[in-house]
């Protein structure tokens, strides 16, 4: 049996406005409220209620046969009900149906695993919370921010009762020859892993209206004839994982309602099923459907699903970059050293993997990529208002 | 006395340091008696002519061509009927004769027909035609040529020299910096009127070294040619000397000023609870920003309470930002960007100390007025300003060890930080214009007394 697992990411950050240095100590609003009310609204139009609307349409058409799984944000939650509650009130619906599971993360998609290491337990607590009290989910499975895992993330995961897998990219200087359709452990053994297959899950994300790609146009047909020839990889009765990781937004935002991908999504569900060696899985029944001696992966350093390089070079490369987020975890610490809750929420809507991404200065193929993604003119600028508002910040205290 | 002056910039039109200057001595001169036509490089081929000192501010307008004069006399009589003139219609008017906020944008270069013709009218003045003169002439020839736009409009200016020298009256010729100097110099050969040129800044100081060859070539030949220079300080007096080899007998030094108003009431509105110290300038190799960046670096490891800020733009501001994240300055240094008249005074009224670490000032205006404000400068030894000013401290600008003592002393002794502070306040409320203009006119007189002998 082949498993098709789709995961969507649902994330918006908390974008800053344009924060000139002499505000500093008279205007301690950060972020641009117009913008993020702009931003919001119109993915939910385009992407949000639309792609809810047609999941919960194939869930019941498929009557419990397709699954699919989420893992949305705090910041996003809190934007859906500051701008746009109609959207998570689709998402309860979802949730409600029995057939889709929620993600843990952390609350404020942050890389505070690289930099504190009770921040990120604090942080991925608030979520699980949050899982909680929104959808009454008790999460099982992990996604770390932007999929950056390392041995590490596996240890600390495991501490937290309860979860007992994690997703992240399968990436090919982890992977070597081996294959990321199988559920594999933890380096220790004690987390099972799921890994992005990351050539037909970015078919659909990022190729999928490529005109230039040699395989355009992406039809049902053809995308299903791939995962069957996947299939006969499937040896001995073993379950077999095929890992769709991606974007939400990817439907109606990345790639406009005009490139067919809700047609090609409406499909997918029933194409799928009409085989009996394909269905559809949740993260967490890997656990149990995995029916053979799972192979442990040692990853000794960090990757990621973004760019080219799968590692942190979109967050961590240049020094504007290092300079922001070493700054940001200092203060961080103080703030939480003088006992100053108040600033917490602020601070940490400061330690979104958004903002450290809109200073990358990687030009070439990703920094296009880079410039969609960004509010901001330039890195430079993105740098400049963080840097001020954390300059503020300091000075609350 | 009547002047003929030409110049580049002139408020409201301000680029740099130079349209300050000019404004603050053509007032003081008025207030002297003296009559100044001034000459800006405009779009329409016009004059100021400044009677009285109001004029300074008011700016009329006389046009070369009287049918232009009818149709602006025309278009302003009907839009202004009051009698006081406000500030929106001098910049109304000044809309009109093409001279907009940014210089660069006075004359446009595609009105440009050949320019060298007005040379060959030159070379057939057998009046003192010298050999000397023929190379002066075949110079700036060869090196007043270039295809940027900035060439372009200092051929224009002198070919309308021309012009102006037929029309005006005058006693003597002011030219400021390189960029007039032709138009000066053309005029002189055309009148025989005398020749004062004044050194702001040379290409040397621009360049952090050597530059652009024919901006050298026609600061050379425009003082060498000159029958006085006046340079801003000391320092610029020995660079010339020693660069160029002008005459030490022909140059005057008048140190610029600036008039300040007494802010002795007004109270601080910190932007930091810590001590603060500021850069404030264009980020150019020029002012020095890499010096402050090391410094910033240097003080943060004894006093992490410090911070920097760094005020103003320029075409090295992406490397000074890149290497104040290299040097990890965390969120203790910020970027302010360009500022505006307004944003400069509030910034100055929050902060403790401002250096300016030039590399190469001939004077540097700006730490007067930040000791207006009562704040502790550091300035560069390479600048002109520091043979004028008592109370700020005076480092070689690559002394960067120096400057971070000096720094960290006036943390850890606020009280010293303050009390020079104030000294400086009081010291700049005398540095006014008036007497720096007194020279000036003295060496109008001079250079008036020289011609007229060595012509009679």
């Amino acid at each position: 049996m082949l498993n098709l697992i789709f995961y969507f990411q649902v994330h918006q950050p908390y974008r800053l406005r344009n924060y000139n240095a002499l505000e500093i100590n008279k205007n301690h609003d950060y972020f641009n409220h117009t913008l993020n009310k702009e931003v919001m609204d119109k993915v939910a139009t385009k992407c949000y209620i639309p792609t809810n609307n047609l999941m919960l349409k194939l869930i019941e058409q498929c009557k419990g046969e397709f699954k699919i799984s989420y893992s949305i944000t705090g910041t996003a939650i809190e934007q859906f009900k500051a701008y746009r509650p109609d959207v998570l009130d689709t998402f309860k619906r979802l949730a409600d149906t029995g057939c889709v599971e929620f993600i843990g993360e952390t609350y404020y998609h942050s890389l505070a695993l690289l930099y504190d290491t009770n921040e990120f337990l604090e942080q991925v607590e608030m979520h699980r919370d949050l899982m909680r009290r929104e959808f009454g989910y008790h999460t099982t499975t992990f996604r770390n921010t932007e999929l950056i895992y390392q041995d590490r993330l596996s240890d600390l995961i495991h501490e937290i009762e309860g979860f007992n897998t994690i997703l992240t990219e399968g990436a090919d200087r982890i992977l070597n020859w081996r294959s990321p359709l199988f559920a594999y452990k933890n380096y220790s053994g004690v987390i099972s892993l799921l890994l992005k297959y990351y050539q037909l899950s970015d078919d659909i994300a990022f190729r999928f209206s490529n005109r230039g790609w040699a395989e355009y146009p992406l039809t049902v047909t053809k995308f299903v004839n791939w995962v069957e020839q996947l299939s006969l990889a499937e040896q001995k009765g073993r379950s077999l994982f095929l890992n769709l990781f991606m974007d939400y937004e990817t439907f109606g935002e990345h790639q406009w309602e005009e490139t067919g991908i809700f047609k090609f999504m409406e499909k997918l569900p029933e194409y799928i099923l009409k085989n009996p060696h394909l269905g559809f899985a949740q993260p967490s029944d890997a656990f149990q459907l995995a029916n053979y001696q799972q192979e442990t992966l040692a990853f000794p350093e960090p990757v990621s699903w973004a760019d080219a390089e799968r590692d942190l070079s979109a967050w961590l490369e240049n020094d504007m970059q290092n300079n922001a987020i070493d700054a940001y975890f200092e203060l961080l610490a103080k703030i939480k050293q003088s006992n100053r809750f108040d600033l917490l929420d602020e601070a940490r809507k400061l330690s979104t993997s958004d903002h450290f991404y809109y200073m990358s200065t990687k030009y070439f193929q990703d920094g296009d990529v880079h410039k969609y993604f960004s509010p901001y003119d330039s890195p430079d600028q993105a740098y400049i208002y963080y840097i001020n508002a954390l300059a503020d910040l300091e000075e609350r205290l | 006395m009547k002047i003929l002056m030409f110049s580049w910039e002139f408020p409201p039109l301000i680029a740099g340091g130079l349209a300050m200057a000019c404004y603050g001595m053509v007032k003081a001169l008025l207030e002297l008696g003296v009559e100044i036509d001034l000459v800006l490089p405009t779009k329409e081929m016009v004059y100021f002519p400044l009677k009285k000192v109001e004029d300074a501010d008011t700016l009329p307008v006389v046009f070369l061509d009287p049918v232009r004069q009818k149709e602006y006399d025309e278009f302003f009589t009907t839009k202004t009927a009051s009698t006081t003139e406000s500030v929106s219609t001098i910049l109304e008017r000044l809309e009109f004769i093409g001279a907009t906020f940014s210089p660069e944008t006075y004359i446009s270069g595609s009105e440009l027909k050949t320019w060298s013709h007005i040379f060959e009218k030159v070379s057939t003045i057998k009046y003192e035609h010298t050999r000397t003169e023929e190379r002066v002439w075949e110079n700036i020839k060869e090196y007043l040529i270039g295809d940027e736009d900035i060439f372009k409009k200092v051929q224009e200016l002198t070919i309308r020299a021309e012009k102006y020298a037929q029309v005006l009256d005058f006693d003597v010729i002011h030219a400021h910096d390189w960029l007039t100097y032709p138009a000066g110099m053309l005029v002189k050969k055309l009148t025989q009127k005398p020749l004062v040129s004044h050194i702001h800044a040379t290409e040397f100081d621009r360049a952090g070294g050597a530059g652009d060859e024919r901006i050298h070539k026609l600061e050379y030949e425009g003082m060498t040619y000159a029958d006085l220079v006046i340079c801003v300080s000391k320092y610029t007096a020995n660079m010339i000397i020693s660069r160029y080899n002008i005459d030490p007998g022909k140059i005057r030094i008048v140190h610029n000023a600036y008039d300040v108003d007494d802010l002795s009431g007004l109270q601080k509105e910190r932007i930091f609870k810590g001590p603060t110290i500021i850069f404030l300038g264009r980020i150019t190799l020029q002012k020095g920003p890499d010096y402050f960046i090391e410094l910033a670096g240097q003080v943060l490891k004894t006093h992490p309470e410090a911070r920097f800020i760094i005020a103003g733009s320029g075409d090295m501001g992406r490397r000074i930002l890149y290497r104040s994240a290299y040097l990890k300055l965390k969120n203790k240094l910020v970027f302010t960007g360009f500022l505006n008249r307004k944003d400069v005074e509030k910034i100055l009224n929050s902060v403790d100390i401002y250096i300016m670490p030039s590399v190469s000032e001939p004077f540097g205006i700006a730490p007067l007025e930040a000791m207006a404000y009562g704040v502790t400068t550091i300035i560069s030894k390479q600048s002109g300003v520091s043979e004028v000013v008592q109370n700020a401290y005076k480092v070689d600008f690559w002394d960067i060890s120096k400057m971070v003592e000096i720094v960290n002393y006036l943390i850890e002794n606020p009280e010293d930080c303050k009390a020079m502070g104030e000294r400086g306040r009081l010291e700049v409320q005398n540095i006014g214009w008036t007497e720096a203009s007194e020279k000036i006119l003295k060496t109008y007189q001079e250079a008036f007394q020289i011609y007229d002998s060595q012509t009679h």
